[in-house]
């Protein structure tokens, strides 16, 4: 049976309904105590005093500045990283160890070296933002090019086209529906290390925001900063998928 | 005064890949502006021998001579047209941008690429469909924009391997028509592989053909047919018919 999208944005809204109706259950019959999970009434009205007055403003800003800054960074670097390995087998003998090693290091065992390396400042959140999204980006670059339709390299080959020329008119071109799927990957985790750097930097953001709610016990500011957070990440994931549609038109 | 160069020579040319012997000992010679079309079975090296021209394969022995000159690499004076329009097509580029690849790779100025690019592909009947994906275009159209893309390059040489291999008898026809006129406008040196004794003949100057395991040439036959030919007329031409028999005969005689 095929399902029509009107269909599926309606099964998708029912699902957050039920949600927010199983919230209001739990919390009006005081199954947890409300001074930790306040009613989805009384979070909801403290994220509309948030956004109307202002506070919570200046704080969605900044994380979102901070996510799409490693992001966009990180993208670039594993774009031009994957590129080179791609094409250069040299380049491949090179630095594969190495990235092999650095992989598999969770973000959180860099965060004390980027500490030392760089202080507690808003350019370790950075490097640890970029460090830990590199990767599904860089690996779907490599993916990419390891993909390439041998046809069209004999068509490189057959025009002499330099490896610049074959890097941005055949194997770039070739892995961006690999890159766009790793760089949707890499938002994620980019948010994730965003928010996790201003817990331990104490700089102006949601995470920030969320730790202080929650240490002054209030639980409805608390929750209204994890509904941003979450609306951050639910946003930017259908803007790329938008984004994919249009790049991507030439698959049908 | 020395005789015109050889367009394509091919000088006791061998290739094996490990003990497989693929071909051996070919000799051949293609004058310029010649329409050769080389049949066999599958396995009798003939595509391979193709790769060899355009440089994308180098012999175990023997040489590869294209006007006089030993192939090392490929060379932009030689186009190829492959039977696989749709992986040797970019499907990320449209029409017009597919046929813009050699333009940029052979460093043609981008203001005087547009005018080009659509007068070649008003040549081959797809001035409506410069917009497209490849993915959009039926078989038939998609091979037209590869030989547009082929014709970009102003080759030389034009080797075509199996192109209408994968197409319908119709489309086949028109297409083979419109190779003719292409070709015969430039007077381009042609290499066409077929396993297809009828198109190589309605096409072909000459025909080649191979023997397999390991491949070598078997027959070589000048096809005096009229020019310019037609479907109906040329087909049914004495000729034809005789040498069609014959070429029968040949390659029964070499598969049995």
């Amino acid at each position: 049976m095929i399902r029509s999208r009107t269909l599926d944005i309606v099964l998708g809204v029912a699902g957050i309904l039920i949600l927010l109706g199983l919230w209001h259950l739990v919390t009006s019959y005081e199954l947890i105590s409300r001074v930790f999970l306040p009613g989805p009434a009384a979070t909801f009205r403290s994220l509309e005093r948030g956004i109307v007055e202002g506070a919570l403003l200046p704080q969605t800003w900044a994380t979102i500045e901070r996510m799409l800054q490693g992001w966009l960074l990180a993208s670039v670097v594993a774009i031009a990283i994957g590129s080179l390995i791609g094409v250069s087998s040299t380049a491949r003998a090179y630095l594969q160890p190495t990235l092999e090693f650095l992989r598999p290091l969770p973000a959180s065992a860099i965060i004390p070296v980027a500490i030392a390396v760089v202080g507690l400042s808003w350019k370790m959140v950075l490097f640890v933002v970029v460090f830990g999204s590199v990767w599904p980006t860089l690996l779907a670059t490599v993916h990419g090019f390891a993909h390439v339709e041998p046809r069209l390299v004999e068509v490189s080959r057959l025009l002499q086209m330099s490896r610049l020329a074959f890097i941005f008119k055949i194997g770039l071109p070739n892995a961006v529906p690999d890159i766009l799927a790793g760089m949707r990957l890499s938002l994620t985790v980019a948010l994730i290390l965003a928010v996790v750097g201003e817990l331990l930097t104490g700089e102006l953001g949601l995470g920030t925001a969320v730790l202080h709610a929650s240490r002054q016990y209030r639980a409805d500011d608390l929750y209204a900063g994890i509904i941003l957070l979450g609306v951050i990440g639910l946003v930017s994931n259908y803007g790329l998928a938008l984004a994919d549609k249009r790049i991507l038109a030439w698959k049908g | 005064m020395t005789a015109a160069r050889n367009a394509i020579e091919l000088k006791e040319v061998s290739l094996s890949f490990g003990s497989n012997q693929i071909l051996t000992g070919i000799d051949m010679r293609v004058e310029p502006g010649e329409f050769i079309c080389v049949i066999g079975a599958s396995g009798s090296g003939k595509t391979t021998l193709l790769r060899m021209i355009a440089g994308l394969l180098t012999p175990t022995s023997g040489a590869v001579l294209l006007h006089g000159k030993p192939v090392r690499s490929p060379s932009r004076r030689v186009a190829v047209v492959f039977q696989d329009y749709g992986r040797a097509l970019l499907p990320w580029r449209r029409a017009y941008a597919n046929v813009s690849l050699p333009l940029e790779a052979g460093g043609m100025p981008a203001s005087q690429r547009p005018a080009r690019i659509r007068e070649l592909l008003a040549k081959v009947g797809l001035g409506n469909h410069e917009d497209k994906f490849p993915g959009q275009l039926s078989g038939g159209m998609q091979q037209r924009l590869q030989i547009a893309r082929a014709l970009a390059q102003e080759p030389d040489t034009l080797l075509m391997d199996e192109p209408f291999g994968a197409l319908d008898a119709m489309t086949r026809q028109t297409l083979q028509d419109e190779v003719l006129r292409l070709v015969s406008e430039r007077k381009t040196t042609v290499f066409f592989v077929t396993h297809d004794i009828e198109e190589a003949l309605y096409l072909g100057d000459r025909v080649v053909a191979l023997d397999s395991n390991p491949g070598r040439v078997a027959y070589d036959i000048k096809v005096p047919l009229p020019r310019p030919r037609d479907q109906l007329t040329t087909r049914e031409h004495p000729e034809f018919l005789r040498l069609r028999r014959e070429m029968f005969e040949i390659m029964n005689k070499i598969h049995a």
